[in-house]
């Protein structure tokens, strides 16, 4: 009683809360495990089926060509997002005019704000064969023949890697520089009295120090893998589809245009599965460093 | 780091030229696709169809912008993300603070069981239970409803986390001696808390004001009528699907780009107070989780 009355408003605070997260987080979440075990039709009876979902998935080459895009572009973005930010807070760092620094930032920033259909529209018509920018740079200066970058599957691969590392350095990079500004400026004063020259000082003192950030920034890069559709889903052709669908097209293709909502669910628990399997494994990875 | 003093030498010298540089052609990249895009849509229709490289109106006028707001009524799609935006980000910010709050109390019963309960959430990515997220909304009756996407991340345990962090920089006792005055909860909540912790609270607001408006996942999954459609679904069937000339019409490109701009436009408006509020948001965010 006496809680209640001291506490009681704060409860009353977290209801709502408490009961959107039940109704669009947990039921969902179980309503999930539910389907994948189903027959499941969006009239009349669903029957059990058990694994017959996850059976049918396991056994679609769909399925694994969209496992092996999520492993390769994932892998592609994990690489170019954690080390281009990572080049471009070192390089800013080195900047001595403040107004240039801040300008840079201020401009590499943007691409962040704005949304994959923006940017992707941007991209796509930048990189066209017929009037796209990119290509009349290359034929006007290397005289070749215009390049149909997105629908080759190789270079499309590399378009969206890019495109996804390139649009989000300017993003990550600030945690990079909030490391580099708290390293404590006596170890570089220590390392100047030795007579170390600044590119001893970035090999020997800042990269060192910034170990922590960069566990941080991979694993909140890993988190996101499995996770990519965006730009995906805006970037793909028919010509490169079968390249590029990662794992949340597939399920997005099986749920909701063909409306298998059994297997399509059973999909999503294989990401889940994974999703926090890699997370187990790169936060265990990154503590055993710390010890 | 170091000094002017050290950088004399021309080693020193040569390194700060090229970093400036290798600087400035990032910055292109950003720059020119733009500057592109900008000129495009103030180009006249068969102009902005020539290939040739445009970084300046050719044939200046605002066809464009007129196409696009009365034969594409993009006015539509606009209002609609309009809506979803404001509603849906009020209401995060509001429900969001409102449970940071309750966390300050460190002495609550049961508050580590419902830290637990938010961090669970926090776990599973919203696109693992898309399919799922998909029935309950057709059993809401709320597919082709903006209602669903002001609902689709109403809260996440990302702002509350934020908000308590923000509020916990404000002394406790502040709220002790407002309770022995006799305020209740609600009111230290709204008339202290939410007022002293206003960076915390834009902060928030710009964070889910961004999400919100460039929102994708959701409006595609939720929507298939397309006078509900908000802008980016509708900028995607305007820009990328005609692209590949499979369109009913030729939409020209000075359209497409006007389209773009108009969109970006919100983005740009708000960027000033993005700058001041969320470099500390995002290292807030990034260290205490």
């Amino acid at each position: 009683m006496k809680i209640l009355k001291r506490y009681g408003a704060l409860y009353v605070m977290m209801v709502p809360v408490v009961a959107y997260f039940l109704v669009f987080a947990y039921y969902p979440l179980v309503k999930g495990l539910q389907t994948s075990f189903q027959d499941y039709k969006l009239m009349g009876d669903r029957p059990y089926v058990g694994f017959t979902n996850y059976n049918a998935v396991l056994h679609d080459s769909t399925f694994w060509d969209a496992m092996v895009n999520t492993l390769v572009i994932g892998g592609g973005i994990l690489f170019f997002s954690f080390i281009a930010p990572l080049i471009l807070a070192l390089s800013l760092n080195e900047v001595l005019q403040a107004w240039y620094k801040k300008l840079t930032q201020m401009i590499l920033y943007v691409p962040h704000l704005l949304s994959w259909v923006v940017i992707g529209g941007i991209w796509i018509f930048l990189l066209s064969p017929d009037n796209g920018l990119v290509n009349m740079l290359l034929v006007h200066f290397f005289h070749i023949s215009p390049i149909n970058f997105l629908s080759d599957p190789t270079l499309a691969r590399w378009i969206v890697i890019l495109l996804t590392a390139w649009k989000e350095m300017g993003y990550t990079c600030i945690l990079f520089l909030a490391a580099i500004v708290s390293i404590n400026p006596s170890l570089y004063e220590a390392a100047r009295m030795d007579g170390a020259s600044r590119w001893n000082q970035l090999i020997y003192v800042t990269i060192p120090q910034l170990g922590n950030t960069m566990k941080v920034v991979f694993l909140l890069n890993t988190l996101g893998v499995l996770r990519i559709f965006d730009q995906v889903f805006i970037l793909r052709n028919p010509t490169v589809a079968s390249k590029l669908d990662v794992l949340m097209m597939y399920t997005f293709q099986k749920g909701i245009l063909e409306i298998k909502l059994g297997p399509a669910a059973a999909a999503s628990f294989f990401i889940l599965i994974i999703t926090l399997a890699l997370t187990l494994v790169v936060r265990r990875m990154t503590r055993f460093d710390e010890v | 780091m170091s000094d002017r003093f050290e950088r004399l030498g021309w080693k020193n010298k040569a390194f700060d030229t090229l970093n400036a540089l290798f600087l400035l052609v990032l910055m292109l990249t950003m720059i020119v696709p733009f500057v592109n895009v900008l000129a495009l849509s103030f180009s006249s229709g068969t102009a902005s169809m020539q290939p040739d490289i445009v970084l300046w109106p050719k044939q200046f006028n605002a066809e464009g912008y007129e196409i696009v707001w009365k034969s594409l009524d993009i006015w539509r799609p606009l209002l609609n993300s309009v809506i979803v935006t404001l509603i849906g980000t009020t209401l995060h910010v509001l429900l969001s603070s409102l449970a940071g709050y309750v966390f300050i109390y460190p002495r609550l019963p049961g508050r580590k069981l419902m830290i637990t309960f938010i961090l669970i959430t926090m776990m599973v990515p919203q696109e693992a239970i898309m399919i799922p997220l998909y029935v309950v909304n057709k059993d809401l009756h709320l597919i082709n409803t903006l209602t669903a996407l002001v609902l689709s991340g109403l809260v996440s345990g990302f702002s509350i986390l934020l908000m308590r962090n923000f509020f916990l920089n404000i002394p406790h006792e502040m709220s002790e001696s407002a309770k022995i005055d006799g305020a209740g909860e609600f009111r230290i909540f709204l008339t202290m808390y939410l007022r002293l912790a206003a960076a915390g609270l834009a902060t928030v607001t710009l964070f889910e004001f961004v999400g919100r408006w460039n929102m994708f996942t959701a409006p595609v999954m939720f929507l298939s009528d397309s006078t509900k459609y908000t802008l980016q679904v509708a900028l995607k069937a305007m820009i990328i699907d005609t692209s590949s000339n499979s369109g009913t019409y030729l939409v020209t490109t000075n359209v497409r780009m006007a389209g773009i701009v108009i969109s970006i436009i919100p983005l740009l408006a708000i960027y000033p107070f993005v700058q001041k509020y969320f470099m500390k948001g995002i290292l807030l965010g990034a260290s205490k989780e």
